[in-house]
């Protein structure tokens, strides 16, 4: 009579054992939703300029060995090689902002495995940073997030004397508040929170955040997967500053955003441009470098400044305290930031870009990259676009009335 | 040594077991007393964990809320109440929808030659050669505004100078359900395919014999003998389901939040562990309070063992 009762148990416990694998999954398998995400930015490698390529490749010494990655790309040499005993790196990385170029050759020419993995907000990483089970070389933390990261001890000081890229960067992004005298972080790439939209889709064009709300946008609209970005916009359209501790004001901006969700297609942090092109989204936030690419792909794109002040951010470099590789570390930062590998960022993630000379080896020897880069007021922005723009800061212990508004907000529909 | 162990039943079972038990110990009762212990705790400024005793969790899952709009000191909230609703009832609509869809299927397999069966069971199954979350992906390509279906509808409206306005799909609760049921059809059609199959066809004979038609024989032979089959089927879907969150994120737009998605987002965004395990702890125990019920009533499916 007893076998009966045995059987339920077991199959209890493996009906348990599947219900934990559905939501235990989550951490595991959230990356593997973006890997599909990171699909094109492949396919817009193998479509490079061919012109580009042939210029690069007649530079290294004749003695170094050279190689080729599987697109055709001839990897630089290093300038200076450093030296390199770790056999792996691991890096951790935002969706759609490394090109597979600068993998394949960082691997090839140091002889290291990298062991890539991406995330898609700033709070995710900053997670699984601070659980302290993980092992990741290099990080690429916003702005708001370094501060946090700084205070909480989970980044190490860079020890500059091995970073010979620094004198490449452009002093605008150097020296910010959230890292002043960049002890901790190098500046990777940056942008505006501005508005995009397709002029042949849309009547009236917006001009500000809060023209967002016009209920002719209602169900058109997509926005970035992001708390602080999406929550600061609102707060400005309110008059109040993207970085207020206030909870009356937050809750003014819980009331207000409740209004413009309903509105919104979808949140996408990845790949938001795809719903633009698509046709699924006529307009909304998107990254800075996702916008060029959707304008350069469909010229209706517009890109609009709005009245309030567009969000501004910046990613940077940054190594985590409990960095296992550190040589392998900084070579990465100073092979790929070396100019004829950061001009790679042009053509698959064109940002704000800090690298002065991969601003100046594109000018000599990608110029069909390089003039609509430099001629776009995306990837360029007028100057008064920069001053009026509010950066996101750490809010310290406000975080959590910031983290359960957008709980909540998200969950209300 | 061997002898005895040749003769006590008991340790052959248990030696049998080790292997899992020690599986299950490590990766299933560990983290769920470490998931019970975080989720008494409360969340610190930054998003770790602060080791308390508190039901403060639990309360603000069940509707408590201390931040009211109306001023007064507490009320009740129903935000977390409705995703728990929301997510039951997608459980609910996938698990009858696809039964809907599988049973015939199954019945058809089942009732075909042996060296068809094969190869129908064959087709079943070859999609989940595929990555889970890229079958899911390729719903995307079809759901779009300008994807294949409404290319085809379009296409279709053209051939009679219908006019023809695409239809908003992807980004909706009803593409969330869609790709739902795709993802979770073959785990129904197994099971009761396992249990058609084993119905003697003798008793379809007799039962046409004692002067059945068709229709009375389905509903008093097949149906009541594959029902077996169909209570398995219903746990691998429902329970799945209702813990799911790719499915929802990629082709609900990261907006229709589920139970799922509201744990993974505890653990990711919001950085509150101690919310999100109170959250998967809730949703564990409502799963089996209702599987408990069902099984009462429908026993467990014998055809769980042998899917």
């Amino acid at each position: 009579m007893k076998q009966p009762l045995f059987w339920k148990l077991l199959i209890t416990v493996v009906i348990l054992s599947s219900l934990l694998a559905s939501c235990g999954g989550a951490p595991t398998a959230a990356p593997a939703v973006q890997n599909p995400t990171t699909a094109p930015a492949a396919v817009e490698a193998t479509t490079a300029p061919a012109a580009v390529e042939a210029t690069t490749a007649p530079t290294s010494a004749p003695a170094v060995e050279q190689f080729t990655t599987s697109s055709g790309f001839v990897c630089p040499q290093p300038n200076p090689r450093m030296d390199v005993t770790s056999k792996e790196f691991n890096l951790f990385v935002w969706t759609e902002y490394i090109p597979t170029e600068w993998k394949e050759c960082f691997e090839k020419v140091y002889g290291i495995t990298i062991n890539h993995d991406e995330y898609s907000s700033n709070e995710e990483m900053y997670a699984k940073i601070s659980s302290g089970s993980t092992s990741y070389d290099l990080i690429q933390p916003t702005d708001y997030i370094v501060s946090l990261m700084i205070r909480k001890g989970l980044l190490q000081k860079l020890d500059n004397s091995k970073l010979t890229i620094l004198k490449n960067m452009d002093p605008k992004y150097m020296n910010q508040p959230f890292d002043p005298g960049n002890i901790y972080t190098i500046p990777y790439e940056g942008g505006l929170d501005a508005i995009i939209y397709n002029s042949e889709k849309v009547k009236t064009p917006p001009t500000s955040y809060a023209d967002l709300w016009n209920p002719e946008y209602a169900g058109k609209i997509v926005l970035l997967d992001d708390s602080r970005v999406v929550i600061g916009m609102t707060l400005l359209t309110l008059g109040f500053d993207v970085n207020t501790k206030d909870s009356a004001q937050l809750d003014q901006a819980k009331a207000k955003l409740a209004k413009l969700i309903p509105g919104v297609k979808l949140f996408d942090s990845n790949s938001p441009k795809t719903a633009l092109i698509a046709g699924d989204a006529d307009l909304g936030i998107v990254w800075t470098g996702e916008a060029y690419t959707a304008q350069q792909e469909n010229p209706a794109f517009k890109f609009v400044y709005p009245t309030e002040g567009a969000v501004i951010w910046q990613d940077n470099y940054a190594i985590p305290a409990n960095a296992p590789h550190l040589d392998a570390a900084y070579a990465w930062i100073n092979y790929t930031m070396q100019g004829d590998l950061f001009y790679l960022m042009l053509r698959d993630f064109p940002y704000l870009n800090p690298d002065l000379a991969a601003l100046d080896y594109a000018k000599a020897n990608a110029p069909d990259l390089y003039n609509p880069f430099n001629e776009s007021p995306i990837t360029n922005p007028p100057a008064e676009a920069v001053s009026a723009a509010h950066r996101i800061d750490d809010v310290g212990d406000a975080t959590t009335l910031y983290d359960k508004l957008w709980t909540e907000i998200k969950g209300s529909n | 040594m061997l002898q005895k162990l040749r003769e006590n039943q008991n340790i052959q079972g248990l030696i049998l077991i080790l292997p899992t038990l020690l599986f299950m110990v490590g990766l299933l009762i560990i983290p769920l007393i470490l998931t019970t212990v975080v989720s008494f705790g409360r969340r610190s400024a930054d998003g770790g964990v602060i080791y308390t005793f508190t039901l403060d969790n639990y309360a603000r899952l069940f509707g408590y809320s201390t931040t009211c709009t109306n001023g007064a000191a507490s009320c009740f909230d129903p935000l977390y109440v409705d995703i728990t609703v929301r997510s039951f009832w997608l459980a609910l609509e996938t698990t009858v929808l696809v039964i809907l869809l599988a049973y015939p299927l199954a019945y058809f397999i089942a009732r075909s030659t042996p060296k068809r069966r094969t190869t129908f069971l064959f087709m079943v199954l070859v999609p989940l050669w595929t990555n889970f979350v890229i079958r899911v992906y390729a719903w995307m390509m079809i759901l779009r505004t300008q994807g294949v279906l409404n290319g085809l509808l379009g296409a279709f409206a053209g051939l009679f100078h219908i006019p023809f306005t695409p239809f908003d799909m992807l980004y909706t609760p009803g593409a969330v359900l869609v790709g739902m049921v795709y993802e979770f059809l073959p785990f129904m059609i197994l099971p009761i395919y396992t249990s058609l199959e084993k119905i003697d066809n003798s008793l379809y004979e007799a039962a046409a014999d004692l002067g059945a038609n068709p229709l009375r024989t389905i509903f008093r032979v097949t149906l009541p003998l594959s029902m077996p089959g169909v209570v398995a089927g219903t746990i691998l879907v429902f329970i799945p389901v209702m813990g799911t969150f790719i499915v929802s994120d990629i082709l609900g737009g990261q907006k229709v939040m589920l139970v799922g998605n509201l744990i993974q987002r505890q653990f990711l965004d919001a950085r509150d562990p101690t919310f999100g395990s109170a959250a998967s702890l809730i949703l564990m125990v409502m799963t089996l309070i209702v599987t408990y019920f069902y099984t009462r009533k429908f026993g467990f499916g014998e055809e769980i063992i042998a899917v």
